[in-house]
């Protein structure tokens, strides 16, 4: 006892010494053959509890270190290395690549991971060493064209852009073809916040650790509803468990418009006008003050009339100048609390003037272990705030297309009212009415919409191994996706979209304008979920080698609620007002879902190589009625690990062999979007302000309900290989191939006449959709010495959906495809064709090329041209591609990413618009519109107008298949900055160049028709990282 | 043994919050509400749900001009009464539009007609929008105790007959569905234009009864019902191929005697806005009501008004309005029936010769509107019709967006013109009313009176033009005369061609539109299409 007292006492005193001899040791941990650094690798003194892991450049730091002591690096796919620490203060340790590198990566496959070599079903992780680089403001962007059978286009250059996401191609029709995104656990809601366009914004791309896309059903069953489109779960980076490691990066970019529309310049435009609408020369420019003359329409001058040469383009356009800060520290909190916490600061400019976007974002994440490690702890805070001023972009972008290049920018003095804007006016009655297209800078420059959100998503899961029963754990998760969004519209003094008019008769005073607030919302969103499960794991000899099991329930809760303040001018003063509807003064809008399921899986592996999964999930949703709202899917899967087998065991060039085979099921009813939040219920609608009939009566309708409906289900079929070839693994990949049908089909169909409360047409359960396609992943590490490393990665899919039943009905029309004239639709979904194919006439076209106005081909041959001769053509691509390049030398890196297309369509609606000899000079009004330029063939003269058939003319379409070099990044690395801190600099170019045959702006464009379009602009990126 | 209790207690937490969560499955709308809800909130809730339907003649949707009823519609181009003007007066003699919107050179030039055209689709689903509603209203009305129900019900059942009376009018045929055929979704088989016709019949004799003799301004009453059934029975040849000149006699003498309607004083009142105050409203027997500002449409007599304004022509605020959308003309079938030129026209008596706009003496040539329609793509070529303006007949006006001009779709003048066509078509009465009435439209318009002699079919179709057109009847009284299809009667553009070329019989009825055969097999395309 008293032995024990000494040396303790011994110990204590010696403490502050050993404390004293403590040395820090720092390093970066590199790929030995690529010399890129390592992130995430374990850093671990053999035999103690010290550990710690490289941050995102590699760096690690460790305390307590003495002379002699082991230090083992480990880090999944990657040989174990050790070192004997002898006093160094910083050192470079290399690691080396397992041969096998499927062996240890880790994947979310839902309610758990597994391990990438024990999956069943189609999974693709990316990490950081994959992601796209340079400027990039949403996580969406990081994995744009990485990953086979994920299509992903947004809708233009915004900096709020929507992506829309298309995992093979999407299942469904009137339901979302949005994949389920997962946020550390927490299952994001279909809906945004108002001002958020993209809910990928609510993450910091530098806060991302890893994606892992689920694509078959045997993986995405698990999640049940939502799931049939596929699942990307997001993971962001976790705190360290040894010294605190900072990380600064920067960069500042700038944003150019890639290729403009081929408008006429004003001297092009005056011959134009000349040569077709000679009558009308005097429209051009505008009034000479100075002199009285009157333009002579049958001189060739143009007598009386100021002619300006005005870009409207360039005027709407800037150069975009962004700027992103990024900081965040890792430590462990106490020496117990891993916890890393971040701060970004990213203020974007757009192309078009006066669209900014502005992000401050932040995460926490604390991963505590408490009582023995039996108790794991996920905290996760992230949050953001964003400012974007919402611009009218499409009536900025058609007005710059439209506007006569002959008026100036800003109009004359002596009789401008708006500011100075240019803006044509008509007098009539006593009234200076507006006429022709609104001035597009005004269009931008006099409204200001800034919207503004605060979202938060945070959740705590408690991960508890049960002490009686080591093998089991209990895990809760609670989530909270919470934002709040404010709205403020209002106009500037003088704008010309709030030019109204007052009873006067004198047309110098007979106006006037409302400046300020034109409209407001706020809304509040509150989506809760809660996971609670059990899980068994026990690995085994004998047969059975490995069994686990997991079951539990899942509660989704969203609810959006908001209202707005809108306004409407007096009658008689002109004067802006508020509209107060007396049933609804706020104009509320309350949208809620509520989603709750049961869930259960079981995987059981024999032998160490053949493994079974096997899932089961039921499903509640609050949008069907109560007798039609569970939906139940299955799903199972087995793969077969070959390489275990004898007959490969001794095979060199095969490292490893994994053939994977799936069935599942999963549910589809996110319709919301398309007919409201009760579907399946008889209710009334109150009428609005505007939309009463008989005096001193409110209005009630009721509204189209559908008692009937109920999941819409998708059944995969997927068999799969991943394999590694060759000594050193040289050829990685992995190969897909599946079938998929989706029934019960949720379509917006034409009711039979008379019998839908709904008018026309309603959401049912019609029919189903076939798809089958396959995917090829393929990693290529074509040199590796050294000092250098050239790696190459593709990816490659082919997917093809047919409609093979609607229920009776033949074709139904899609509702995205509106063209300009009002109800006219390009795509439909035909019983037989690809889902959104346009329905056209074949052009006829002459010996030289040209088109043949008006001909078209009599496809039926029954001596006529209608309904009968159209035939359909699917707009969305079936093969989509992607690849990219790494290159290494020393402290030199290069990559280059670059993906496409191959066929698709898009339909060029500017040709439509601006592409006849008649939209120059519209016959309904007294004002000239410019027009595609005739005169170098962005347009064809021959078309004096696209009136009746021509609309839906196949000359109107055009090949889509487009290659597109993503980003280029060239970096290098200070590997001893200032003490030992590393700093790398680098310099991109994202959207360097696109190779197409479309003669318009930009073919990629998710529904194939080119309206109003936001240019992606190519950006160049200079950015620092430091890490210290 | 403490932690499996503490494992317990857990896991029956967790069972109990779920079981709790359960109820959440049942999510509760605050903006629309339960039929029960909406009884109890509103004593008047029927009458609004009445009102909703007698808008749908009108409206496009209960939230504003800019929302529809039928989705996959266009909210501005689909209301019913823009329907009716693009079907009954484009494809007639009376009016042309010169947009080409797709579809619409169609209907102006009567050629080229096919399933896909919107437009028929528009009046289609309009029509079968309305009558399932109705169907369901009484079917709440059935299951609710309601005050005043009999009224109610009797009134919705009119505005079923309405829709279904164009339904026959224009496409000759399609599915009967009643209150009985609520909630099946089978599609049902087809009825002939017969069965639809005696359907209507039967509704509209057992409702006439039942329908107060006066009734809100703009809602059905004892004569709305008569007049709509004796417009059934004065096409009842065309309908059925039995001709019930007698009968539409008997129901229009009834409007007229019983009624209580008097002719308006001056024409020009009867299509002014302030038509729902002015004495006007007591010609008026049925109105589509429009309003500025509570009942906004783009597809009232906003489309009838803007459409025929132009700017570059014309004085907007003249007429009430603050937009000139430049599309419809009269041609000269219609104003060449006062004159053969526009100093004719200035020169007439008749005060409905005075509303075109020629603009023949402006001093600028180029503002001039010419009275032949060489191209009816141009706007200057043939008249506008100023007959339906959104100024006021009394007192000033304030220009608005949104027209506040109520449509008479039923008036009394109407009636006594079909009075006077029953008699000369053998239905009885005598000849003596019949030319007074005819004197009585006549000299209401200074168009001085005709003699007996001068009273024939052919003039009834005339001064049905000059009375009516633009009211929505054209095309219907075209085919009753035998004039629309075939050659035997051509204006500006029939069959597309400038002079008017025949048309085939087939162009009597529309063709069903292609969405509808998609949603129902059972239905048949009309003939020729």
């Amino acid at each position: 006892m008293k032995t024990i007292y000494k040396k303790l006492l011994f110990l204590i005193l010696f403490l502050p010494f050993s404390a004293l001899a403590q040395i820090a040791l720092g390093g970066t941990v590199l790929d030995k053959i690529s010399k890129q650094p390592l992130p995430g690798v374990n850093v671990n003194i053999k035999g103690t509890a010290i550990s710690t892991s490289t941050d995102i450049e590699g760096k690690f730091k460790l305390l307590k270190i003495k002379k002699g002591d082991i230090i083992l690096f480990s880090f999944v796919g990657y040989k174990k290395t050790t070192f004997v620490y002898d006093s160094q203060k910083q050192i470079n340790i290399n690691l080396e690549e397992e041969t096998n590198q499927l062996q240890e990566i880790v994947v979310q496959v839902g309610y758990g991971t597994s391990k990438k070599k024990d999956a069943t079903g189609s999974v693709t992780l990316l990490t950081a060493k994959d992601f796209n680089k340079g400027a990039i403001i949403s996580v969406d962007q990081l994995l744009t064209g990485k990953v086979a059978g994920v299509r992903i286009t947004n809708d233009g250059g915004q900096p709020d852009s929507s992506p829309n996401i298309r995992i093979r191609g999407g299942a469904s029709l009137s339901a979302s073809n949005n994949p389920l995104i997962i946020i550390d656990g927490v299952p994001i809601g279909d809906l945004n916040p108002a001002g958020v366009s993209n809910p990928f914004t609510l993450i910091n791309p530098n806060d991302v650790e890893s994606f892992s896309v689920l694509k078959d059903a045997s993986a995405t069953a698990i999640y049940g509803v939502r799931a049939s489109n596929g699942v990307i779960i997001i993971t962001t980076k976790k705190g360290t468990t040894g010294a605190p490691q900072y990380n600064y990066s920067s960069n500042v970019s700038i944003g150019k418009v890639g290729k403009k529309l081929d408008v006429m310049k004003a001297s092009d435009f005056i011959k134009f006008i000349e040569q077709y609408h000679s009558t009308k020369t005097n429209l051009l420019g505008i009034d000479d003050p100075s002199t009285s003359a009157v333009d002579d329409l049958s001189t060739p001058q143009i007598e009386g009339r100021l002619i300006s040469d005005t870009d409207w383009q360039s005027q709407i356009f800037r150069t975009a100048i962004s700027t992103d800060h990024n900081f965040s520290a890792r430590a462990n909190l106490n020496k117990k609390v891993p916890f890393r916490a971040s701060v970004g600061y990213a203020k974007n400019q757009g192309l078009l003037k006066t669209s900014d976007y502005e992000r401050v974002s932040y995460s926490l994440k604390i991963t505590p272990k408490l009582l023995n490690d039996n108790l794991k702890i996920d905290v996760n805070a992230k949050g953001t705030y964003t400012n974007k001023n919402s611009i009218d972009e499409g009536g900025a972008l058609y007005g710059a297309m439209s506007m006569d290049p002959t008026k100036p920018v800003y109009g004359p003095s002596y009789a401008n009212k708006f500011s100075g804007y240019y803006q044509e006016t008509i007098l009539n009655g006593g009234r200076d009415f507006t006429n022709g297209a609104t001035n597009p800078l005004a269009i931008l420059e006099q409204r200001s919409r800034p919207e503004r959100a605060i979202r938060f998503l945070g959740n705590v899961e408690f991960d508890y191994k049960l002490p009686f029963l080591k093998d089991l754990r209990a895990v809760v998760n609670l989530g909270l996706d919470a934002s709040q969004s404010l709205i403020r519209e209002s106009f500037a003094n003088n704008s010309i979209q709030t030019y109204t008019f007052n009873q006067g008769t004198d047309p110098a005073s007979n106006y006037l304008f409302n400046p300020g607030l034109n409209y407001l919302e706020h809304q509040t969103s509150t989506n809760k979920t809660m996971d609670a499960y059990m899980a068994y794991s026990k690995s085994l000899k004998g047969f059975v080698t490995k069994f686990d099991a997991t079951g539990g329930y899942s509660y989704q809760d969203f609810r959006t609620d908001g209202f707005s303040e809108q306004f409407q001018n007096n009658l008689s003063t002109g004067i802006r007002e508020p509209k107060i509807d007396p049933e609804n003064p706020y104009n509320r809008y309350f949208l809620p879902l509520n989603l709750q399921a049961y869930f259960a899986r079981t995987n059981f592996d024999l032998l160490g190589k053949y493994l079974f999964t096997a899932t089961f999930r039921a499903d509640a949703s609050s949008l069907f009625q109560k007798d039609k709202r569970w939906g139940y899917f299955p799903a199972v899967g087995a793969a077969w690990k070959l390489k275990e087998e004898t007959f490969l065991k001794n095979i060199n060039s095969i490292q490893d062999l994994k053939l994977r085979i799936g069935w599942g099921k999963t549910g589809q009813a996110n319709i919301a979007g398309t007919v409201g939040y009760f579907p399946s219920r008889p209710l009334f609608g109150i009428g609005n302000v505007n939309g009463q009939y008989l005096p001193g009566l409110n209005t009630y309708t009721a509204l189209p309900f559908d008692p009937n409906i109920t999941w819409e289900k998708t059944s995969t079929i997927n068999l799969g290989l991943d394999f590694e070839l060759f000594q050193g693994s040289i050829l990685t990949g992995s190969f897909d191939v599946y079938k998929r049908k989706t029934t019960d089909l949720l379509a917006v169909v034409p009711s039979p006449p008379g019998q839908g409360t709904g008018g026309s047409e309603f959401i049912k359960n019609v029919g189903s959709i076939d798809g089958n396609g396959f995917e090829l992943n393929l990693n290529v590490k074509a040199i590796r010495t050294d000092d250098f490393y050239l790696g190459l990665g593709g990816n490659i899919a082919y997917n093809y959906n047919s409609v093979t039943d609607l229920k009776g009905v033949s074709v139904v029309q899609d509702t995205g495809s509106g063209l300009n004239q009002t109800g006219v639709y390009l795509a439909f979904n035909p019983v037989g064709g690809q889902p959104y194919s346009a329905w056209v006439f074949q052009q006829i076209y002459d010996t030289k090329g040209q088109p043949i106005v008006g001909a078209y081909t009599d496809l039926n041959g029954d001596g006529k041209i209608d309904n009968g001769d159209r035939y359909y053509k699917a707009l969305r691509p079936n093969w989509t591609f992607g690849f990219n390049s790494t290159f290494n030398y020393k402290n030199w890196d290069f990559t280059a990413n670059f993906r496409g297309q191959i066929g698709g369509q898009v339909y060029n609606l500017k040709r439509l618009t601006n592409g006849n000899i008649q939209s120059g000079a519209p016959l309904n009004g007294t004002s000239l519109n410019n027009v595609l330029n005739f005169y170098d063939g962005s347009a064809s003269p021959l078309f004096t107008n696209f009136n009746g058939n021509a609309t839906f003319s196949d000359y109107l379409l055009e090949d889509a298949s487009f290659l597109r070099c993503d980003n280029v990044s060239l970096g290098y690395k200070f590997a001893k900055f200032i003490n030992k801190s590393t700093l790398r600099l680098s310099g991109s170019v994202n959207n360097l160049f696109i190779v197409t045959k479309y003669s318009g702006q930009d073919p990629e464009n998710f529904n194939g028709i080119d309206r109003s379009f936001y240019p992606r602009p190519r950006t160049y990126t200079f950015g620092v990282n430091l890490d210290f | 043994m403490k932690n499996i209790k503490t494992n317990i207690l857990g896991f029956g937490l967790v069972l109990l919050l779920v079981s709790s969560c359960s109820n959440d499955l049942n999510t509760e709308p605050k903006t629309q509400i339960t039929l029960d809800q909406l009884l109890a909130k509103d004593p008047n809730a029927i009458e609004g749900l009445v009102s909703k339907m007698y808008g749908s003649f009108s409206l496009s949707g209960a939230g504003g001009p800019n929302t529809t009823d039928t989705p996959g519609d266009d909210a501005g181009e689909s209301p019913f009464l823009r329907g009716i003007v693009n079907l009954q007066d484009f494809t007639a003699d009376d009016m042309k539009n010169r947009w080409g919107d797709n579809g619409l050179d169609q209907l102006t030039t009567t050629s080229d007609w096919d399933a896909n055209n919107k437009f028929f689709r528009y009046l289609y689903n309009r029509v079968y929008y309305t009558v399932p509603q109705c169907n369901n209203l009484i079917s709440v009305m059935d299951n609710a105790d309601v005050p005043n129900k009999d009224q109610y019900k009797s009134e919705i059942r009119f505005l079923r007959s309405l829709a279904y009376y164009y339904l026959i009018d224009c496409f000759g045929k399609g599915v009967l569905v009643t209150e009985a055929d609520l909630g099946s979704s089978i599609p049902k088989e087809q009825s002939s234009r017969i069965e639809l016709f005696n359907f209507v019949e039967k509704e509209l004799i057992e409702i006439q009864d039942k329908l107060p003799q006066t009734n809100g301004y703009g809602r059905a009453n004892k004569a709305v019902a008569r007049m709509l059934l004796a417009k059934l029975y004065l096409n009842a040849e065309v309908y059925t191929g039995t001709a019930r000149y007698a009968d539409a006699l008997i129901y229009a003498k009834k409007v007229i005697d019983e009624g209580g309607y008097s002719l308006a004083p001056n024409f020009q009142s009867l299509f002014s806005a302030d038509n729902n105050q002015t004495v006007a409203k007591e010609e008026i027997i049925y109105a589509l009501i429009a309003d500025p500002l509570v009942s906004q449409s783009w597809g009232n007599t906003t489309y009838i008004i803007d459409g025929s304004l132009s700017s570059d022509t014309m004085t907007l605020i003249d007429y009430g309005a603050t937009a000139g959308w430049g599309g419809h003309r009269a041609t000269k079938a219609w104003y060449g029936l006062f004159g053969n030129s526009p100093a004719a026209l200035d020169a007439s008596s008749d005060d409905r010769a005075h509303l075109f706009w020629s603009n023949y003496l402006n001093p600028d040539a180029t503002k001039r509107h010419n009275f032949e329609m060489t191209d009816y793509k141009v706007w200057k070529d043939g008249y506008p019709s100023t007959k339906f303006r959104n100024s006021n007949f009394v007192g000033t006006t304030i220009p608005t967006q949104f027209a506040g001009t109520d449509f008479p779709l039923f008036r009394l003048a109407d009636v006594y013109l079909m009075y006077a066509e029953c008699v000369l078509r053998g239905g009885g009465g005598t000849n003596a009313l019949a030319l007074e009435y005819v004197n009585d439209v006549r000299k209401r318009s200074h168009a001085g009176s005709i003699s007996s002699g001068e009273l024939t079919l052919d003039f009834i179709l005339d001064e049905r033009a000059r009375e009516l057109n633009f009211e929505g009847h054209r095309r219907t009284d075209l085919i009753r005369f035998g004039k629309f299809a075939g050659g035997s009667y051509l204006w500006p553009w029939k069959g597309g061609v400038k002079d008017g070329t025949a048309i085939p019989d087939s162009y009597n009825l529309f063709p069903i539109p292609l969405k509808a055969m998609q949603a129902n097999p059972n239905l048949t395309q009309n003939p020729g299409y």
